[in-house]
């Protein structure tokens, strides 16, 4: 039983992780039709912007969470209005120009920050373990996912009842007739986008005392959170969180018996096999072309 | 010396003028050797040759076929693989335990052969392999993906997502794979009776002709009736399928033949290599090749394999000091989101529109002469 209960724990360790990391790729998919390759590279500037505060300023993490978010916001919001907007109907040329962004900055930390493995250090606080049900878990762990659900309830509450999310909610219906409404749909685009890009700096920050930052930490992570994404279905925030926990715990049971390996083999097999029988996602409400 | 027949004399020129130039580029590369007596240059000239060739690949399900594969690179390494594992069970017994079982199996305690090594003792098999595994996965991977009717950016980040976990199990299963170190120490390719040795002329004769096969055999399948509807399929997906035509299947076989002509490029790369790492199979690689594509022009064949040497060549000729290869990766990223930006079509296009500017200027006139007693001409 306690087996059992360590191993559901773990399984909602990783998903709450997926789920920092996912929640600003869905959000920019879902509203721009943009798979932001760069987003894994949002979320390692993060990580290396904790990483600096704490070397630098002696900043401890959770104080540092909200700077964080504003930088990589800021340097999104750049991005979206210097890079994407060019692209407004070439879907396919913004993945290719969030690639060469991502690049970029990659190369730009490691030739600034150095290539080696950076490390930084978990609040006092959080810093002890908890009996969970008879299992210790770390309370670090305890916290993200309590981090996660908080910011998955702060985007779906930005979305549904705020006025940017209403317009948010308007172009995404049909770009022309918000704007005939008087929606301006650039800054909004760049605000989403912007929002998103934060989100993904606040999850680098948030998982960077679990793993060590490295200029390279980015890739791994857009692809699990495409992932993420794919099985949740588009314009689904509530679709993300259930996936994410779904993979989040398949990873762990897979892991457990096998290794990490195997894991994502296993769930990219699984995905790519559900896609041919339910491409709008498992938990997709409505379909759009 | 132009004969306007049709409404657009320009559109019954430019395939010829691009077979012109195929033709002449691949004419160059066979007379390379004859100026260039230097083994090592030539070994160079032979592996830019194989990454051309490579980016003429993803030119031929990117371009024309619309289909944006970011993990191109996952048939060039199984191409490569395949090589890599035949010529390992052949390669001199010094770099192999009893019964010629490959020396790192030996280190990591594998008693036996594996079963799916037995059949590459068969060199004939393997290069079959070679080509058809990639093909066949691609395959496999089309048929999920286009009969689920998934475009776009779904393909390009599955695709991704194939190549960098078949990636993780390549490092993962060092006991059968060689792991991060690869496959190494391998024994020359022997075919009918030709020794290919890396660094020699053969190497390089046999790179060139299969390069030159495989950009002819794209050329001649973009201009057959299934390429034009590929074509097609990129242009506007469902008009094409409202006229009745399978568009899942058009697609998987444009994919599939890309895959096929990446993996024979892996081959190759072995060969020119003499070994086969996971990193032909990464991501590193894999964009480097999309970069390519994008700077020569992905709607061109010629123009995604000269993109390639181009940018390979140079990147080559920099990579003498290590800081500076940093630096162009940086400046790599930067040109490729201004070409994205600002020139989708690649050199190619560039090249083409002002062809067609030199072109049009004296016969301006001409054209306006024509252009009254027709009824598209004014258009």
């Amino acid at each position: 039983m306690d087996q059992f209960i360590q191993q559901f724990l773990t399984g909602l360790s990783i998903g709450s992780i997926l789920l920092l990391v996912a929640i600003g790729l869905s959000i920019i998919y879902g509203a721009m039709g943009i798979i932001n390759l760069a987003h894994g590279e949002f979320v390692m500037l993060g990580a290396y912007t904790a990483w600096f505060l704490q070397v630098q300023f002696g900043m401890g993490l959770l104080t540092s969470l909200v700077p964080i978010f504003i930088l990589v916001a800021a340097f999104g919001w750049l991005i979206e209005r210097f890079v994407l907007s060019f692209l407004n109907n070439r879907p396919l040329d913004t993945i290719l120009a969030t690639w060469g962004v991502g690049i970029m900055l990659q190369q730009a930390v490691r030739l600034t920050a150095g290539g080696e493995l950076r490390y930084v250090k978990m609040p006092e606080i959080l810093s002890n373990s908890a009996d969970v049900l008879g299992v210790q878990i770390s309370l670090y762990r305890i916290f993200l996912l309590a981090a996660s659900l908080v910011l998955f309830a702060a985007t779906w509450l930005l979305m549904n009842r705020t006025t940017v999310g209403m317009k948010l909610r308007a172009i995404i219906q049909d770009r022309s007739v918000a704007a005939s409404f008087g929606v301006n749909a650039r800054r909004i685009y760049g605000l989403t986008f912007a929002y998103g890009a934060g989100l993904a700096g606040l999850a680098g920050a948030l998982v960077s005392p679990l793993k060590s930052v490295s200029p390279e930490m980015g890739t791994g992570y857009v692809i699990d959170a495409f992932m993420v994404v794919v099985l949740g279905g588009v314009q689904s925030l509530v679709g993300t969180v259930a996936s994410a926990f779904v993979l989040g715990e398949l990873s762990g049971v897979i892991a457990f018996l096998q290794n990490d390996t195997v894991a994502k083999a296993t769930v990219l097999l699984a995905i790519v096999v559900l896609i041919r029988f339910r491409p709008q996602g498992m938990f997709a409400t409505r379909v759009r072309a | 010396m132009m004969q306007p027949k049709s409404a657009d004399p320009m559109s019954r020129y430019r395939p010829s003028a691009e077979l012109i130039a195929i033709l002449a580029v691949c004419a160059l590369f066979v007379v390379v050797p004859a100026l260039l007596n230097n083994d090592y240059l030539l070994n160079k000239v032979a592996r830019y040759l194989v990454l051309g060739m490579l980016a003429m690949s993803l030119s031929l399900s990117w371009g024309y076929a619309g289909i944006l594969n970011l993990g191109q690179a996952m048939s060039f390494g199984l191409g490569s693989y395949a090589m890599a594992m035949t010529l390992k069970l052949k390669t001199v017994p010094v770099h192999t335990g009893p019964q010629g079982l490959p020396d790192f199996m030996v280190w990591n305690n594998v008693a036996q052969l594996p079963w799916f090594w037995w059949p590459f003792e068969s060199q004939t098999f393997a290069i079959l392999a070679g080509i058809a595994i990639p093909a066949a996965v691609a395959a496999a991977l089309g048929w999920f993906m286009f009969r689920g009717r998934v475009t776009g950016v779904y393909v390009a980040i599955i695709t991704l997502a194939a190549m960098v976990v078949l990636n993780l199990v390549i490092i993962d299963q060092q006991q059968y794979t060689g792991g991060f170190n690869g496959i190494t120490d391998l024994a020359q390719l022997e075919l009918f009776g030709i020794a290919f040795d890396a660094y020699g002329r053969s190497t390089y004769y046999l790179v060139t002709i299969c390069m030159a096969a495989a950009l002819l055999g794209a050329y001649a399948f973009t201009r057959t009736k299934a390429g034009l509807i590929i074509q097609a399929i990129r242009d506007h997906e469902s008009r094409v399928r409202y006229f009745g035509y399978d568009v899942g299947a058009y697609q998987i076989v444009a994919f599939a033949l890309s895959a096929a002509i990446a993996g024979l490029a892996g081959m190759l790369y072995t060969i020119v290599m003499e070994f086969a790492s996971p990193t032909f199979l990464g991501v590193q690689l894999s964009l480097s090749v999309v970069v390519w594509c994008a700077v020569g022009g992905r709607q061109s064949l010629l123009g995604a394999l000269l993109g390639a040497i181009l940018v390979a060549g140079v990147q080559g000729a920099l990579s003498e000091s290590a800081t500076f290869l940093e630096t162009w990766t940086l400046v790599m990223g930067g040109l490729f989101v201004l070409i994205v930006l600002f020139l989708p079509k690649g050199l190619a296009g560039l090249v083409s529109s002002l062809w067609a500017l030199i072109r049009q200027r004296p016969f301006r006139p001409f054209r306006g002469v024509h252009g009254i007693g027709q009824t598209e001409g004014g258009a």
